[in-house]
């Protein structure tokens, strides 16, 4: 016990935090003990207030009961913002007295911090519950190889939304949108990238124009972004006139994009959560004639991570804290209120976990897990959403 | 005659018309909108009534409170601050001649007419190294920046409309000079100080942007909070934080009104 | 104390404030923005990123949209401003009880911080919004879309009107205020000798109010001009005004973006400085005097 003992007091100020490799010498028990009594900053995008009252109200008190650790939630409005706090404390060299613990990131967050140091690790290999993730689907995150420098958490698949008592049939593809939006001026909007959502819907047409090419997912091609980028900035700036507002201004958010379909500005909404339109059917925000919809190409989805920082100052409960997340345990309450696909393989759960994901409430809007399985693509390489995201603004938004 | 006399009574209606509108509109929408449930276009009235949005913000566990009492404890440290710097400055420049006044009146404007954002952008990076960045601290000392050049200058006006002699005379007579602070000074230049104070409140307790650079995210002010609340797409819970943002500076200038006018 | 250290003594915390937290965030971003004093990378010395500017097409039309905002602002709040004080001041005379509740009433906007307005005006005037449901209801606006575009809009009429709607009874207290230092005896005696109501307000009180008027709505245009949260709300994805855009470009994931992103900053820290500089001059032709600043 002479381990866990000198690392209790890394509770607070000792720095440089204890090498990943300390850690691993331990057993699962004795890392719960030396994380015991201890605070963890979790740095949590903050838009879905669900989410932030089901962590506020249930998981604080989880991890207390269970782990006396204390969860502090580090809300955050865009993860960049945390990514740029990071690498400021690294410049002002302020190492063991980071303000976060652990961060849930994911795509070109985790590209950045991966390549400028900032994060702890490798530590997933050290958590029981990775293992109930599918190992080849998380071990890229947006084309990084992951390496255990964060662990799997959630999924997220991007789908989109109709009104079947305004629309009944929705576009099976890129080309029928556009046949749509031609038939019907005005009434379709994208969100602004860098809003992920917004940015999900240019990756995909890249995709689509770049014909799904494997090479999307193997680093980042000069010549594969050119001609695919061509022909996906040619048909947004086509389709600009015929969109909401002519394209003078976009949705700032996926929430404002949903006013705007409730309120019957336009005809589709988009989200990265499968279950959003049922959601938004439960709290009354849509009409119960709106249904989710995927194009017959496909639809890209992710996973998302939990990493912990350099400078964390509890490496120890945060691997705890990381390590409960990502229990059935934990994620299938959270499920219940909150909605999403469940992350794990279901062949790595007990029959009773298997049964309480078959009960988990879907809502009448959300597609079958079946199909958004089968028309599940990965993303492409960060390294395209950066230079997407960035040539969109000179190539549609300012001309 | 007589129509010229009903025609500036109808302008005089409208501007009091106006007047109203700008004042009550506002509290009156907020209002409706934070006790609407699922009110869509083109609905005229909210369908249905609710407290939820209220629930929400007074539940501890939405952050909101939280956020507000950030607020109330920046936006007072700023103002004791603010006073307590801006007063002997103000005397001063008010009434002791000196010769770099003009350039001291020239730094006094520089904040008010160029943004501020620029010097604290440029700030960051320094207290990022001493720790200030993503504390209350931090965010109250940049708060100061835009606060104190406008308590100075409006304690300026009242200084110099002092009435110095009333505090020679109480000397004369044998006062001490913290007797004639508080008998004589402070009695005459409350209602100057008063809407100083005021000001210097209100500027902190609306700032936005210099919260968010320097608070990193880390210190929510009722402001962050709202503005979070309006992009979450929860319209009801805006409009009950906005409500609840609006309330103390309400209060405050209610009660400094009749000095803010002049009377 | 010696009388000549009094001066050094009362000034310097505000010295302190205005030229170590003011003029020192000033220099560190200048330094930041010429490539020294650098998060990232060696220093060196570089005037690339003021050069950059000048070829920057969102940066121009932003600051082309941060002045047409602000003056326009400025202008409106002013006609409206003196507008109302105007009418209370004659008003009065009418009947003072009967002004008092509406000189309380327009302060009440005073206390309301800009981005409040911001909300208000979004749920006033956005395409789903009050005034749009008012049309729909009179049969006017069959469809959100058919609708004005009052927010998020090429002309800015969301942004200016959460300006407005605070700055006009602004500048109307402000002009208020002087008029009530003008004795009524004043006013009597004008009257005595025939002066119309137009005569005394062009010959007597304009003049009185023009100074104080000045400055206050110096303030305004400055402070329009760095706005921030409301054009956050109010404004389009493109262009946005300059505060966005200063801060988009800072918090931007790439550290690199920041030298940049403070020459912008203090491009626009500048521009309204000039721009004041050549109100006051404007105004000194105008009003004729040289302006009272408060």
């Amino acid at each position: 016990m002479a381990a866990p003992m000198a690392l209790a007091g890394c509770g607070r100020a000792l720095s440089p935090p204890p090498a990943p490799g300390t850690l691993a010498d331990l057993t699962w028990p004795e890392i719960e003990a030396v994380a015991r009594g201890s605070a963890v900053r979790f740095a949590m995008w903050s838009g879905d207030e669900a989410r932030n009252r089901f962590f506020r109200e249930t998981v604080r008190a989880t991890l207390a009961r269970e782990f006396s650790i204390q969860l502090e939630l580090v809300p955050t409005a865009d993860v960049a913002d945390i990514v740029n706090q990071l690498l400021n404390e690294k410049s002002a060299g302020k190492a063991g007295q980071g303000s976060v613990d652990l961060v849930w990131i994911n795509g070109e967050n985790f590209r950045t911090t991966r390549q400028a140091g900032l994060l702890w690790g490798p530590f997933a290999h050290l958590l029981p519950n990775r293992q109930l993730y599918d190992e080849a689907l998380c071990a890229r995150d947006f084309g990084t190889p992951v390496d255990g420098m964060e662990a799997p958490w959630l999924k997220a698949q991007f789908v989109m939304a109709h009104d079947t008592a305004r629309t009944p049939t929705p576009p099976a593809g890129f080309p029928e949108l556009r046949a749509w939006m031609e038939s019907h001026p005005g009434r379709f909007a994208y969100i602004a990238p860098p809003d992920f959502t917004g940015s999900v819907f240019l990756r995909h047409l890249l995709l689509d124009f770049g014909n799904y090419a494997p090479g999307f997912t193997q680093g980042f091609s000069e010549a594969l972004y050119q001609e695919a980028s061509l022909a996906t900035f040619a048909w947004l700036r086509a389709v600009k006139p015929l969109l909401w507002r002519k394209g003078d201004t976009y949705p700032a958010s996926p929430q404002e994009l949903n006013r705007l379909f409730a309120n019957r500005e336009v005809d589709f909404t988009m989200n990265y959560s499968p279950m959003f339109a049922s959601r938004a059917i439960e709290r009354g925000e849509f009409p119960d004639t709106v249904r989710t919809f995927v194009f017959d190409s496909g639809t890209i989805g992710n996973y998302s991570f939990l990493a912990i920082p350099f400078n964390a100052n509890n490496p120890a409960a945060a691997v705890v804290v990381a390590n409960h997340l990502m229990a059935p345990e934990h994620l299938l309450p959270a499920m219940r209120v909150l909605g999403g696909p469940y992350p794990h393989r279901l062949d790595a759960l007990t029959p009773a976990q298997r049964e309480s994901v078959a009960a988990l409430p879907r809502g009448v809007a959300t597609l079958p897990d079946t199909i958004l399985a089968s028309r599940f693509l990965p993303e492409p390489d960060a390294a395209y959403l950066s230079r997407l995201e960035k040539d969109w603004r000179a190539e549609v938004l300012l001309r | 005659m007589p129509a010229r006399h009903s025609a500036s009574t109808i302008a005089r209606g409208m501007a009091a018309a106006l007047i109203a509108v700008l004042a009550l509109l506002p509290l009156a929408t907020l209002a409706v909108q934070s006790l609407a449930r699922l009110w869509l276009w083109p609905a005229l009235l909210p369908p249905a009534w609710s407290v939820r949005a209220w629930e929400d913000t007074f539940r501890i566990s939405s952050g909101v409170l939280p956020a507000l009492g950030n607020s109330l404890a920046i936006a007072m440290a700023v103002t004791l601050i603010s006073l307590l710097i801006a007063m002997p400055a103000a005397r001063t420049l008010a009434l002791s001649p000196f010769r770099w006044k003009s350039l001291v009146f020239f730094l006094l404007f520089l904040p008010i007419l160029a943004p501020p954002l620029a010097a604290v952008m440029g700030l960051h990076v320094v207290f990022l190294r001493l720790g200030l960045a993503g504390t209350v601290i931090g965010v109250v000392l940049v708060h100061l920046i835009p606060a104190i050049p406008y308590a100075t200058l409006m304690l300026v006006g009242s200084f110099s409309r002092l009435e110095t002699d009333l505090e020679a005379q109480a000397r004369t007579l044998g006062a001490t000079p913290m007797v004639v602070l508080r008998r004589v000074t402070l009695p005459l230049l409350a209602p100057g100080l008063a809407v100083a104070a005021s000001f210097a409140f209100l500027i902190s307790w609306s700032q936005y942007i210099l919260t968010l650079l320097i608070g990193s995210g880390q210190v929510t002010t009722l402001p962050l909070a709202l503005v979070a609340a309006q992009r979450s797409g929860d319209q009801s819970l805006a409009a009950a934080i906005c409500l609840l943002f609006l309330a103390p500076t309400g209060l405050l200038f209610l009660l400094v009104g009749k000095w803010l006018r002049g009377e | 104390m010696r009388p000549a250290l009094r001066p050094i003594v009362t000034l310097a915390p505000l010295a302190i404030v205005l030229l170590g937290l003011f003029g020192g965030g000033l220099l560190l971003g200048l330094l930041q923005s010429v490539g020294l004093f650098a998060l990232t990378g060696s220093d060196a010395f570089t005037l690339s990123h003021y050069r950059a500017l000048l070829n920057d097409r969102e940066f121009l039309v932003s600051l082309a949209l941060s002045v047409w905002v602000a003056s326009l602002a400025t202008a409106v709040s002013l006609l409206l401003g003196v507008t109302m004080a105007t009418a209370l001041h004659y008003g009065s005379f009418v009947g003072a009880s009967r002004t008092r509740w509406q000189r309380t009433l327009l302060q009440v906007p005073l206390a309301m911080p800009h981005l409040s307005l911001a909300l208000v005006v979004l749920h006033l005037l956005s395409p789903s919004g009050m005034l749009s449901r008012v049309a729909y209801a009179l049969g006017l606006a069959p469809e959100p879309s058919a609708f004005p575009v009052l927010v998020q809009d090429a002309a800015s009429v969301g942004i200016l009107l959460a300006y407005v709607w605070k700055e006009a009874p602004f500048l109307a207290v402000v002009a208020l205020t002087m008029l009530t230092r003008v004795s009524r005896d004043f006013d009597d005696a004008a009257r005595t000798l025939g002066a119309t109501r137009w005569q005394m307000w062009r010959r007597v009180h304009l003049p009185l109010v023009a100074p104080g008027l000045v400055s206050a709505s110096l303030a305004v245009f400055a402070y329009v001009f760095g706005a921030y949260e409301v054009p956050l709300l109010l404004g389009r994805t493109y262009p946005a005004m300059l505060g966005v855009l200063a801060e988009r470009r800072f918090s931007s994931v790439d550290l690199i973006d920041r030298p940049a992103a403070l020459a912008l900053a203090l491009a626009m820290s500048l521009i309204a400085a000039m721009l004041v500089w050549v109100y006051l001059r404007l105004a000194r032709q105008l009003v004729g005097e040289r302006p009272v600043l408060f």
